[in-house]
């Protein structure tokens, strides 16, 4: 029986996980949700930007459709808290499939609140290089986004007609799956043009920013599902995040559950291999 | 031959190498052109790659169907995906290749409907393979794997509500255990690993390191 | 370049003042109007401690002329208690008295409608003068004598990061020199010393080697390091004819792969072994090479696993399903966040460094060896300085941690 628990077929463990994510999506309960300081500093620097006249922000769009189900809910608490407070907002990608996923973020939260693409907002679309599209911007941004990326003149918005350099944002936001906060923004972006950033990831990133955060170039971080479920807490509106908190709290209770047994069978197993020792060496 | 394939890309990595440091220290507005001109031209190399990654992806892909290799077919379903998407880009909601990306649109419905989904179940399917790989290793076979597993368990717990749930301490614990213990770790490892990339731009910007020429030794 | 400093004289200037201000403010402070260093022009900073007796909403207004006899615009405005010269160190330092003194960096002022701006411009004079206003009244300080703004031609802010860059290159340089003069020691590094345990077993079994590359580009070091090791592996495959599969994600990390397996197997002496075909992209998408990297693992069976590179999500994925098929699997990756995903699925993981250093443990060239020597040292740097800044700081002793503050 130890043995078979030990070890155990792993389609077993996949059909508790399944079960854990798929029943908690059909019920309906919840856990009250508590802010993080790291969250709390990013809803706190926008409201920061709201009390400012024409405050605008730059929020990065580094993610692709694998990491929609973490980033995208994060990216609609944010629109969503940016919208509210008549926050001027454009957005730009440093990955190729992020743009489809941020168009439908934009017009989702923008059509929510009311908002006019070109006037609130814009989308100035993909370019490819990373830190030399961030050198670019911090530069010259019109030079680096000549048009949007519906083909508009950046002259021509209003949202980004007075906007030269990355000097001109109250506040930037990366949304990332990869290394672009930390491998990119920091060093090409934040230390060299000295904006407020901060970062939005998935949760198994999240520790890489710790340091970021400490040294203050980074002023806060949504850290995954949970982050953008504290976010949704932040701003009084539950959406998706909120909601994936049931499936995450259960499948993390089943892991751990699966973890404990192991380490019980684990234990047995070898307390069991020391008694046939002892048995043998008195035989 | 030799020059172009081993001397000029040496000189022109020291000398672009070289002039991206100096830029870093020099505010002067010749300076700063110079490194804008760069980033374009950066830019539109790393667009050619996307050609040159499509270009070998459709020729891997070919020569499979071509020869009837094993799984030719799944190489078929990359190349009619392909055509699906160009289609669909070309035609552009009605109004043409040499107008900007319609906002809605059969491409906007794929990529959305089919693309998002399918990237996404690939990343969930992490999940699963997650559970099954700390069932089989996360077992505490001395006192710091006891250690560790622990943090483990108090992490898991603190970064979801049921953790506050159960008790205000695990989520206080959790951040602790990530702002304190593991930014220290992680800071040293950044360290090492900035030293390590310094150290290799270096040889690279000297000559000293070649791999990236391909063909191994000089 | 020299940078222009002037120093206003003291003049006390009262235009409107109500009886009840005189208690209030009774004098503009003196400032002080220089060019904004380490930038490229069109900037002059102005400096002044802050006013006596300080009523709230006193703002300090910063007028520029291109004559002393004006007409002079506004070209900044600083509320009282704000803009403190401590909170722009790279401009500042770290002096005490910074926190005493306001600034303002001035690139524009108003136009004549008072409604556009007009930038300045580099090389041409400007005259600065300062009023103090208050609710209850208006006090204009001396003009200044002119200042001009102009181009730098080296950020001193960031002259330690320039020595410490500096230092550390010639300490790189040196110890590659020192290297090819003498052996250098290097610790054993077991994922490296398994690498020939692994290839073995593949030839024993007759079944092939996969090495998975990882997500990173070519100009990223951990795919250098990658087709360093590749080069290696390649070399023993061709000496044990073994069968080598290399996948990669990147059309030029293919292309340099394909040449470094070639030269690797005509060095064997077996040109004839090599087929280009083992050298191929599979996709160019994150989970699409995950997915079809698990279908070779799954279909081919391969008896030894080598994922080398910088890795993301797919980490998992590769480690979990090659330990379902039983093979040897040997990791090295700097990404931090996949590591333990490697740690726990894989036989033996090089982490971080280990995988910079694997080059030049698997070839032992001088030049290899001196760099990662020269890292070492680099790294005992950082230790002194780190044990050393801890101690002083605890002390309330802050030299050593700001002259490694970044500015």
């Amino acid at each position: 029986m130890i043995e078979r628990l030990m070890n155990l077929d792993r389609r077993i463990i996949f059909l508790f996980v399944f079960a854990g994510v798929a029943v908690p999506l059909l019920m309906d309960f919840s856990f009250p949700i508590k802010p993080t300081d790291n969250v709390r500093a990013v809803y706190q620097q926008i409201e920061h930007v709201a009390a400012q006249k024409d405050g605008k922000v730059l929020i990065s769009f580094s993610y692709g459709g694998g990491a929609a189900a973490e980033l995208q809910p994060m990216a609609r608490a944010l629109l969503r808290h940016l919208f509210a407070r008549e926050v001027e907002i454009v957005a730009i990608s440093l990955w190729p499939d992020a743009v489809g996923l941020a168009q439908a973020a934009l017009k989702g939260m923008a059509d929510e609140a009311g908002r006019k693409y070109g006037t609130d907002y814009a989308l100035m679309g993909f370019k490819p290089g990373n830190s030399v599209v961030i050198l670019g911007m911090g530069q010259d941004f019109r030079g680096t986004f000549p048009t949007d990326n519906f083909g508009a003149s950046t002259d021509t918005l209003a949202v980004t007609a007075n906007v030269q350099s990355l000097a001109d944002f109250d506040f930037v936001i990366d949304l990332a799956a990869g290394e672009s906060i930390d491998h990119f923004w920091i060093p090409y972006g934040q230390e060299r043009f000295k904006f407020p950033l901060a970062g939005g990831c998935t949760a198994v990133m999240a520790p890489d920013l710790f340091p970021f955060i400490q040294s203050g170039q980074l002023i806060g971080m949504i850290g995954g599902l949970a982050g953008a479920a504290e976010y949704e807490t932040l701003i009084g509106h539950a959406d998706k995040a909120t909601s994936g908190m049931r499936p995450q709290s259960v499948t993390h209770i089943i892991i751990i559950a699966f973890i404990v047994l192991a380490n019980v069978t684990f234990f047995l197993s070898r307390r069991r291999s020391a008694n046939t020792t002892s048995h043998q060496d008195l035989a | 031959m030799i020059f172009l394939r081993r001397t000029f890309p040496l000189i022109l990595a020291f000398v672009v190498g070289v002039i991206g440091i100096l830029v870093f220290y020099v505010p002067h507005s010749v300076a700063q052109a110079l490194e804008r001109d760069l980033a374009k031209w950066f830019m539109i190399i790393a667009a050619f790659a996307y050609f040159l990654g499509l270009y070998s992806l459709m020729t891997l892909h070919w020569t499979r169907v071509r020869a009837r290799q094993p799984g030719w077919g799944y190489s078929l379903v990359a190349y009619l995906s392909f055509a699906v998407m160009v289609v669909f880009i070309v035609y552009n909601d009605g109004h043409g290749p040499f107008h900007a990306q319609a906002e809605a649109g059969g491409y906007q419905w794929l990529y959305l409907n089919v693309y998002v989904p399918c990237t996404s179940s690939m990343f969930s399917i992490l999940a699963f393979f997650i559970a099954s790989a700390a069932y089989r290793t996360f077992r505490a076979r001395s006192p710091e794997a006891a250690l560790l597993l622990l943090a483990g368990l108090i992490v898991m717990l603190g970064r979801v509500p049921i953790g506050a749930y159960i008790s205000d301490v695990i989520p206080d614990a959790a951040q602790w255990l990530m702002a304190v213990p593991n930014m220290a770790a992680k800071r040293g490892i950044l360290l090492g690993v900035s030293l390590g990339a310094i150290a290799t731009s270096l040889r690279i910007i000297f000559g000293i390191e070649r791999a990236y020429l391909g063909g191994g030794e000089e | 370049m020299i940078l222009l400093r002037l120093i206003a004289s003291l003049t006390l200037t009262i235009l409107v003042v109500s009886p009840a201000t005189a208690q209030l403010v009774s004098s503009v402070p003196e400032i002080t109007a220089f060019d904004t260093p380490d930038d490229a022009g069109g900037s002059i900073t102005v400096t002044w401690p802050p006013a006596d007796h300080v009523p709230p909403a006193t703002v300090y207004r910063i007028y520029l002329a291109e004559s002393s006899a004006g007409p002079f615009h506004l070209a900044a405005e600083i509320d009282a208690g704000t803009s403190f010269q401590s909170e722009d160190t790279a401009v500042f330092g770290f002096a005490e008295e910074n926190a005493n003194r306001h600034f303002a960096h001035v690139k524009s002022y108003a136009g004549d409608n008072g409604e556009s701006s007009t930038d300045m411009v580099t090389g041409r004079p400007y005259f600065v003068r300062l009023v103090v206003r208050s609710p209850s009244g208006e006090l204009r300080g001396a003009v200044t004598t002119a200042v001009e703004a102009e181009q730098n031609y080296f950020k001193w802010s960031k002259l330690n990061n320039f020595l410490l860059g500096t230092v550390f290159s010639i300490i790189i340089m040196l110890s590659i020199a020192l290297a090819r003069r003498r052996e250098l020691y290097i610790r054993r590094i077991p994922g490296l010393e398994a690498m020939d345990e692994a290839l073995g077993r593949a030839t024993e079994m007759g079944r092939a080697v996969l090495f998975i590359h990882g997500l990173r580009d070519m100009a990223q070091i951990p795919t250098i390091a990658a087709v360093n090791i590749l080069s290696r592996v390649a070399r023993r495959t061709a000496d044990f004819d073994a069968k080598l599969r290399v996948t990669n994600v990147d059309p030029i990390v293919m292309s340099v792969s394909q040449e470094t397996v070639k030269e690797a197997y005509l060095e064997a002496g077996r040109p004839d072994a090599f087929n280009p075909d083992d050298v191929f992209v599979v996709a160019t998408d994150q989970f699409s090479y995950a997915a079809a990297v698990q279908g070779i693992m799954l279909r081919e069976r391969p008896a030894a696993h080598i994922m080398m590179g910088g890795f993301f999500a797919e980490a998992l994925l590769f480690a979990e399903t090659g330990a379902q098929t039983g093979a040897i699997q040997i990791a090295g990756t700097d990404s931090y966040t996949q590591l333990p995903f490697f740690i726990t699925t894989c036989d033996y993981t090089l982490m971080g460094e280990e995988l910079y250093a694997a080059s030049a443990y698997l070839s032992r060239e001088p030049r290899l060896l001196g760099s990662l020597k020269g890292q070492d040292i680099g790294k005992a740097i950082f230790l002194v300085v780190l044990i050393a800044g801890v101690v002083l700081a605890t002390l309330d002793v802050s030299f050593l941690s700001q002259a490694f503050t970044a500015r």
